[in-house]
């Protein structure tokens, strides 16, 4: 068993929002800076006063009710702490939803949470049309990149937005836009005072506060449901594993990683609101060099991130040459962090690179390497504060010390189940614990490695393959660019490894790939057949999705 | 040829372009830049090692007049020119880099160009009594750094007011060229239609010989791509204004007519033929950005 969890500061987020910005109200909470630099602010105050009036909004002017799910579909901008602290101050629930979603996408995700009110970025609002009448949403608010930034820089970046870029279609569904709405919740609430109060009397921990999406192993999204208590409590967890490196009040931290991801949403969003930081939010991060301006402009002290994106600004230039003087740590999630990139970041940075693993059904932090203290190359580090780790064979008994198992998680921060989804909440959480579906190790100082998904695994003539070890061995080769190891039926050893590869430059084909793998690996491990590629498919984090190419081979 | 007038409204367009250019750049940028000094070096053997050379070497081939063959010679012995930075913006390319390629070889231009105009045309026994006006060269200085520094500062003061000033500058860059572009035929169809085959092959091959052979001598001098095609718009570009006016500083009458006729054409054509470079430059840039951001993390020396 790990440290005790830390007593809770905040009673529901919304009690974390107002203590925030009543801390630090004059202080500038979040920047969203462009590619070119161009950027808009909000202080605590302003995002107290303007998250107020999203909250009297949705209850006033709308009616909803609490409890209501609000989905919000945005990139990073200065609209989404306003929307998500609206949402958790008005009681609502919140639906965190990707900007880069397929219509179809966004239909099965509105309809699963029963939306009432869908908040999105005027970019992507023409995929609603045609939707919209099959789902329970019954308001959609256009948000904008450029929100609340000043006259000029709003109306230079949305003309080169709409007539270079043509990335403004116009809006066809009936909407409000979100300043609109923000007025109107602001005089809704004039006239009521002390209703503000009245939307979080007597909420509990136990209150639902987001419905996260996640594919997780089985095909079609879900909503992990978290409660304000798995959200806070996480807080506590992931924010003991930094409290080293944080100044309260002082911090810059980097958010490329989109808030509408879990990760992000923790880490940046709320642990760095409880901190009284400065969040500078870049709307997209592709390509890596939209993150120079933000560099450029500010001291960033934290950076989060997902391996592809350490390795691509470590490809730049214009970073490695003048690395950020005041960076004090870096955190990785997500998707494993490879050791050249790790130890390359520390000697190019000077600073710390930390490795976590978390999921969205736990909030997401499980485990971390601390930023003071031990941190293991290629380990997902220890269990966080008050979290219970057991490592668990098929049959759910505990595995020996140093053999593989299952990683089953119980602590404060595991999600209530799947919306909705009795029988997969089942299969999910057994007696209190989380099924991960991943594979891990532990040494003798409590240090976890993940070895794979549980679900990738490949089973050829009995044995055991596990694709990281076969793709961390082709990806060694120059040729190689991306890699990914799946298994495909096959008549003779029941499955078969396959690896798909995105080559660089000549010279990489299926005799080289397998020729280059027997000398690392035994023969049942070696690909039975290599499948060239110009792209792997991804989830929007860039991590690799095996599924669908395991889709793709049947 | 450009009025007076046209040439005065020009020359401020061009500090207004180059506040633009300026807020776009931060002095880290040229900090990036001057970790390779070399670049400057081999911006500056192109420019004056190669492109006299070229000149000279058109010259002898396509068995030019002597009048024709000086105004050749003479724009391969210019420095480069300022809207080589524009074009470097508008390609993707080092734009430190190339502001101080310009500056570096404007510098020198004042000891250089009597030096290489009177060995390149010492070699073809041709008239050598340059007269390379001194304070025009500080002149074309003066209009490069200071709105550059200006639009740098504003940039750092604010990165709205830098960005916005960047677009405005980036946007009349584009009117600039189109108007050149637009209005060069109409106004010069006469010398067009009477120009012979062999002078537009040496007023349009300077310029585009220079930008290929430029951007593969600097890669053979270990510049990396993107460098080497800052490296080769720089060296193609030419200050044209500059020739010009040193021919009519040097030359008279009928002479300084026939001088003239190669800078005149060169300066037309340079502006086509970069901007189809740009193009193309651009695209390569963007297509490496972004195998770059892919990329698989290497381990580089530090």
């Amino acid at each position: 068993m790990t440290a005790p969890l830390p007593a809770l500061r905040f009673n529901h987020l919304a009690d974390l929002a107002r203590k925030s910005s009543a801390r630090f109200a004059n202080q500038t909470a979040f920047t969203t800076c462009m590619p070119n630099g161009m950027h808009g602010s909000l202080s605590y105050a302003e995002v107290d006063r303007l998250s107020d009036a999203f909250a009297g909004y949705l209850r006033e002017t709308l009616g909803l009710a609490a409890g209501a799910r609000i989905a919000l579909q945005t990139p990073n901008c200065l609209a989404y702490p306003v929307v998500a602290f609206g949402v958790f101050k008005a009681g609502c629930v919140l639906v965190n939803t990707n900007p880069l979603y397929t219509p179809s996408e966004m239909e099965h995700q509105l309809r699963d949470s029963g939306a009432e009110v869908l908040v999105i970025v005027d970019m992507f609002a023409n995929k609603l049309e045609g939707i919209l009448g099959n789902t329970k949403v019954r308001k959609v608010v256009v948000a904008e990149v450029t929100q609340f930034f000043g006259v000029v820089p709003r109306a230079v970046i949305r003309a080169v937005m709409k007539l270079w870029n043509r990335v403004l279609p116009a809006v066809v569904v009936p909407h409000v836009r979100l300043a609109q709405a923000l007025a109107e919740g602001e005089t809704a609430l004039q006239v009521k005072p002390g209703a503000l109060a009245s939307y979080v009397q007597g909420q509990g921990l136990e209150a639902l506060a987001a419905l996260q999406y996640t594919g997780g192993t089985t095909g079609v999204s879900k909503g992990a449901m978290l409660t304000h208590g798995n959200l806070l409590s996480n807080l506590e967890q992931a924010y003991a594993m930094g409290a080293s490196h944080i100044e309260e009040g002082r911090e810059y931290v980097l958010t490329a990683l989109p808030l509408y991801h879990i990760f992000a949403f923790q880490f940046n969003l709320l642990c760095f609101y409880a901190a009284g930081a400065r969040n500078v939010l870049v709307p997209s991060p592709r390509p890596v060099q939209n993150l120079q301006r933000a560099f450029d402009n500010y001291p960033i002290t934290w950076v989060s991130g997902v391996n592809t994106l350490f390795n691509a600004l470590l490809n730049e230039e214009w970073f490695t040459a003048f690395p950020p003087k005041h960076l004090k740590a870096a955190v990785a999630g997500g998707a494993a962090l490879q050791g050249v990139v790790a130890e390359r970041w520390q000697r190019i940075t000077g600073t710390v690179i930390a490795e976590g693993y978390g999921l969205t059904e736990a909030s997401p932090v499980v485990c971390f390497n601390p930023i003071s203290g031990v941190r293991k190359p290629d380990s997902i580090g220890v269990a966080v504060a008050g979290t219970e780790i057991r490592l668990a064979d098929d049959a759910g008994k505990p595995v020996a010390q140093g053999q593989p198992g299952e990683l089953l998680v119980r602590g404060p921060q595991v999600m209530q189940g799947y919306w909705q989804r009795p029988d997969e909440t089942a299969q999910a959480l057994r007696d209190g614990w989380l099924h991960t579906g991943d594979v891990a190790v532990v040494d003798s100082e409590g240090y976890y490695r993940i070895v794979d998904r549980k679900k990738d695994m490949i089973l050829v003539s009995g044995f055991n393959v596990y694709p990281n070890e076969v793709e961390d061995v082709i990806a060694r080769m120059d040729e190689v660019l991306e890699v990914a190891v799946v298994g495909v039926p096959d008549a003779q050893s029941g499955e078969a490894v396959r690896a798909f590869i995105v080559p660089q430059g000549a010279g990489c084909d299926e005799a080289a790939v397998r020729a280059h793998c027997r000398k690392y690996l035994t023969d049942y491990k070696v690909p039975k057949s290599v499948k060239l590629r110009t792209e792997m498919p991804k989830t929007p984090i860039g991590k690799i999705l095996r599924k669908a190419l395991r889709e793709e081979a049947r | 040829m450009l009025t007076d007038l046209e040439t005065k409204l020009l020359g401020v367009m061009m500090m207004l372009i180059m506040l633009g250019m300026g807020a776009s750049l931060t002095f880290k940028d040229f900090r990036i830049a001057f970790r390779k000094p070399q670049g400057i070096l081999v911006g500056l053997a192109c420019q004056y090692g190669l492109m006299p050379f070229l000149g000279y070497l058109l010259a002898v081939l396509l068995g030019l007049s002597p009048p024709l063959a000086v105004g050749l010679i003479l724009m391969g012995c210019m420095p480069g020119g300022t809207t080589s930075n524009i074009f470097t913006y508008f390609s993707k390319g080092v734009l430190a880099l190339s502001i101080m390629m310009t500056i570096c070889s404007t510098l020198v231009a004042v000891a250089m160009v009597p030096v290489l105009l009177e060995f390149y045309s010492g070699l073809r026994q041709l008239p050598s009594e340059y007269k390379v006006p001194a304070e025009n060269v500080a002149q074309i200085l003066v209009v490069l750094v200071v709105p550059t520094l200006i639009g740098m500062v504003l940039r750092k003061w604010n990165p709205n007011v830098g960005a916005t000033v960047e677009l405005l500058g980036g946007v009349l860059g584009v009117v600039v060229i189109l108007f050149l572009i637009l209005t060069w035929v109409p106004r010069n169809h006469r010398l067009l239609a009477t120009t012979p085959a062999d002078v537009y092959a040496a007023a349009i091959g300077i310029g585009l010989f220079g930008m290929l052979l430029g951007y593969w001598l600097a890669r053979l001098l270990r510049q990396d791509p993107r460098r080497s095609r800052t490296i080769s718009l720089e060296t193609g570009i030419q200050n044209g204004p500059l020739g010009v006016l040193i021919v009519v500083l040097t030359f008279s009458g009928e002479m300084q007519q026939q001088v003239l006729l190669i800078p005149v054409l060169y300066s037309l054509f340079i502006v086509l033929t970069s901007s189809a470079v740009t193009i193309w430059f651009r695209a390569i840039t963007t297509r490496e950005d972004l195998a770059r951001d892919q990329a698989k993390v290497q381990m580089a020396p530090a």
